[in-house]
Formats: structure tokens, sequence, C-alpha cells
């Protein structure tokens, strides 16, 4: 600082005031600061930059959320091979409905038919025709009592002397 | 008849007060018992209860039990088979709105099918595949107040059971309405389930289908044979109920005329107008039906079919005129038969083709030259 006077720094005030960018440099000036950080960045070795991108990737991850990460695919993986085992295992079922697609259904024993052939016990499901849409208003009336027929009028009148 | 009947029922109940002392007398020393010979009454309700029971065991292997489902239950009925290939009676209310019938006969159950279900006469007649007895057809008009009858049906879940009852009369009203045709009205108890049972005379022949019950179940209402043997051969000739219609109003006249005081008081556009029935007019006669109020056109008007040609005998001023009317379907007739561009087939259509169902379909187009 003591080489410089206050006139000197004076002068070289006045000097910067008038002092012009080149034309286009604001227009320019991002693009330039991008290439200009991909220059400094790739003064480092390789090894140096794929390591830095790691740690920073594994701090955007926040790790040790992850911890649980490798179990949860471990049992997706157990669960994927049971059921497939489960389908090889099963015969192919003799008779499938004719006319709709089958549609799984627990049968009414379905308790007994839990097994542990499989690490994870799994119940078998049956296939059974789709159930038809009458089928809900034949349970309505299964739960209604019968009607044993025998009205007290007749079904239907003459409504006038025309003939 | 009334009085016959109440007596045989005070004679039974004095039988009864007299035979628990004799028993007691026979016990006490049997020797010294002359046993008294049966009356000629109760001789006559012993041979009236034979009657019933041969009735029975002649009729009921032909009545059977009907099951059917509609939208809101299972429902049970009573119906009997009136030809050999498995045609059966029973009500409307049974067999006319209902679906998935089964019929109990001979100890198996049998899938039936709809094949006429007519609301106006109350009646709905069904068809299982198998060889099946008969009941013979009898004549209702053969009945007078007080004959006894026998029915025979399914009432609630109980077996086929027998009712012994008498004609009370004819009714062609019935809380303040008409029937479509006049009906039997029956002395004899009725359960639920026992609709379209058949109603017997003593010889074992059908006289009515029971449709409807009255206050307490005390009694019912038949159809006659007759009109359903109409629906029958309506059936046959065309493959449905086909009721006629003229198209002709009456109302009563204020003086009778020939005896009639039936007057037509209104005709517009229908085939009474075509064949030159005039307001004013007074029916003498429709059919083989003689008019003499107006209510007697309802038996007239049930027997015709549409598509017939009708005598109707009219007394217009002092004149007494024919006129050869062709019947129309009835308007209340739920299936009229129409073209596939929705017009009516005209009853003209079906004459040459009576004995076979009509062919509604349109006809094939005439081949290319």
């Amino acid at each position: 600082m003591d080489q410089f006077d206050d006139t000197e720094i004076a002068t070289l005030l006045r000097l910067k005031r008038h002092e012009q960018p080149p034309p286009g440099y604001f227009e320019d000036f991002l693009h330039e600061f991008h290439r200009r950080q991909r220059d400094e960045l790739l003064k480092q070795p390789l090894w140096r930059i794929c390591l830095d991108r790691a740690h920073d990737f594994m701090l955007r991850l926040n790790v040790p959320a992850l911890g649980s990460y490798p179990a949860a695919v471990t049992a997706a993986l157990a669960c994927a091979a049971v059921i497939s085992l489960k389908v090889y295992q099963t015969p192919v079922p003799e008779r499938l409905s004719a006319h709709a697609g089958p549609a799984l259904t627990a049968p009414a024993n379905a308790t007994s038919e839990l097994t542990l052939a499989s690490p994870v016990a799994t119940r078998v499901f049956s296939m059974q025709p789709l159930r038809r849409l009458d089928q809900r208003a034949r349970a309505h009336r299964a739960a209604t009592p019968p009607r044993y027929v025998l009205d007290s009028v007749p079904v239907s009148y003459e409504s006038t002397f025309r003939f | 008849m009334f009085g016959g009947a109440s007596g045989r029922l005070v004679l039974v109940l004095t039988g009864l007060s007299v035979a628990q002392p004799l028993a007691a007398q026979i016990q006490r020393n049997p020797s010294a018992v002359i046993l008294p010979q049966p009356s000629a009454e109760v001789r006559s309700v012993a041979n009236a209860s034979r009657e019933v029971k041969d009735v029975f065991a002649r009729a009921a292997h032909a009545v059977v039990k009907i099951h059917g489902v509609d939208e809101h239950s299972d429902i049970y009925g009573t119906g009997f088979f009136v030809d050999p290939t498995g045609t059966l009676y029973t009500s409307y209310s049974v067999g006319g709105e209902a679906e998935n019938f089964t019929v109990q006969f001979d100890g198996k159950n049998y899938p039936a099918r709809q094949i006429v279900a007519d609301d106006r006469s109350g009646i709905a007649m069904l068809k299982i595949d198998a060889a099946t007895p008969v009941l013979p057809i009898g004549k209702s008009q053969q009945l007078e107040v007080a004959t006894p009858v026998v029915s025979i049906g399914f009432p609630l879940d109980l077996p086929e059971t027998p009712a012994f009852g008498m004609i009370a009369g004819f009714d062609r009203k019935y809380l303040g309405r008409f029937f479509s045709t006049t009906h039997l009205r029956v002395n004899l108890p009725v359960q639920r389930g026992e609709a379209g049972a058949p109603l017997l005379n003593l010889n074992g022949e059908v006289v009515g289908i029971l449709t409807n019950s009255l206050e307490n179940n005390s009694g019912c209402h038949a159809l006659p044979i007759e009109a359903a043997e109409k629906i029958r051969g309506d059936f046959v000739r065309f493959g449905e109920p086909r009721h006629g219609w003229v198209g002709a109003n009456v109302a009563e006249a204020p003086d009778s005329v020939e005896g009639s005081r039936a007057e037509v008081t209104e005709v517009l556009d229908t085939p009474a107008s075509d064949a030159g029935i005039k307001q004013g007019d007074i029916l003498l006669q429709v059919g083989k039906t003689k008019v003499k109020e107006p209510e007697d056109i309802l038996d007239a008007s049930f027997f015709i079919t549409a598509g017939d040609t009708v005598p109707i005998t009219v007394a217009r001023g002092n004149e007494k005129l024919t006129f050869n009317v062709q019947a129309e379907l009835h308007p209340k007739a739920k299936h009229v038969p129409l073209y596939p561009d929705g017009t009516r087939v005209p009853m003209s259509a079906g004459m040459p083709n009576r004995g076979i169902p009509l062919n509604l379909e349109a006809p094939p187009p005439p081949p290319k030259q």
C-alpha cells in the first residue's frame, strides 16, 4: 500500500471509469464462465473427478437413510422366487370357464389349504368361473323365505263393458 | 242343497256323540249290544267320503308342485297335466312372471318352460319333456250352486292334499271390479301354495283352475275350464293367446228391447263400425251367447278369438239385424304380433296358416334375375 499514494489511486480510478468491455462481453458472459469452469475442472486427474462426483452423489442421497435398501431388495427377490416356485408347482386346472375369464376366489375350505411347502405360508387359490351378475340377486333371493302362491285378488280385471 | 249339507253335518255330529257311550257299553258287555244300522244320511256321507277318496286316488298323480324363481324369491304353486306330452296348467301368479321353473313329478324334478302366460284369464301353461298322466276335462256349465267339488293342491311345503267343498256361486264381479269372464266361487278351504290347483267334479274331471282366495282363505275363485281351454286352443292354432275385440262400448239401456238392456253407446273406428254396428243398437246376441244385460258381454267377449268372424245380432228400431264382424286383437293383448318395422300384423295375415304359429320374420327378398 505504501507504493501507491492517493494520487495514483485516484488516477487509476479515473482511468477505470472510462474503461469499456469489448463488444458482446455481457452476452457471452455466462457461456464464457462455464467454459472457464470446465477448463479449471479438467485440469484435475480423472480419478479425482470421479471420486468427487461419487462423493457429491452420496451426500445428496442421504446415505444413512438407505441402510435398509439392500434388505428390501433381498426381500423382493425372495418373494419373486417363492411366487415363481408356486407357479411352477401348481397343476394346470382341468376346467376353466367357457364363457368368462377366470377369477381368483378363495374356496370355502381355504383354511385347510394353508401349506408350508414353501418358505412362506401361501394360501392356495382355485380357479372358479367368474360370478355372473345375477348371482348377486340369487344370493338375495336365497336369503328371502320362499313364497307359497295364492293371491287374494285376481291378476286382472276388465275396465269397462267394452268388447 | 245347503239344508241337506247342514243336515248331514248335524247327523255326523250326532253320530259322534252317540258313538262314545256305545263304545263303553260294548266294552262292558259285548254280547248284549245290538249295533244300530247307519241311517241313509250317514251312508251318503260315507259315500261322499269314498268318492272324494276315489277322486284323489285317480287324480293326484297328475297334479304337480311347481317351483319357480321371480325377482323377489323362490315361489311354489300347483299345476296339473292336460296332455300326455307334459303340458300343464297353472295360475298366472305361479307361472306367469317367474322363471327357472321346475316341476316335481313322479318323485323327480323336471325343468319346465313357459309356453303361455295370459294375465287376462289368469292362467299360465308350462311344459316338461316327459310322458305324463292327464286329467280329463269336464264341463263347468253343468255345475250348479252346491255341486260338490274337490281340489288337489300343494299347500305350503306339504304334500298333495285334497280339499272338499261346493260351488257357492258364479261371479262376474269381485270387490267392485269385473272379471274377464264368469268365475266359479267355491266354498273350499285353500292355503297358500295351491294357486293353479285343479278343481274337480266327483267324476274326477277338471272343471276349473284355482286362481285366487277369498277372505280368510275360506273359499276361492276358479277360472272355468272352458275359459282355460279357449286359451289352449289359441295356443294350438296361433302359438299364443289371441283375445278378440270388436270395439264397441256397452251400457245399460233405459228400456228393454227384445229382452235385452245392453245398448251400444260408442263405436269408434273399430271392426264393429266397419261392419255397420251403430250407437244406440241393442245387443241381442254375440256369437253363441245371448245378451240380456251389459254384463253378459264379458263372457261373449272373452271367447272371441282375434281374426275370427263373429255374428252379432242387434235390434235397431223395429228391425233385427245380424252383422258379421271380424275381430281384432284385444287392446290389452300383451303379445301383439308386429312386423320387424313395428307395424301390426293384420289379422288376415294369419288366416291361411291358422294351424301354424305365425312366422313374424320378414319375408325373404325375391331372387335376383
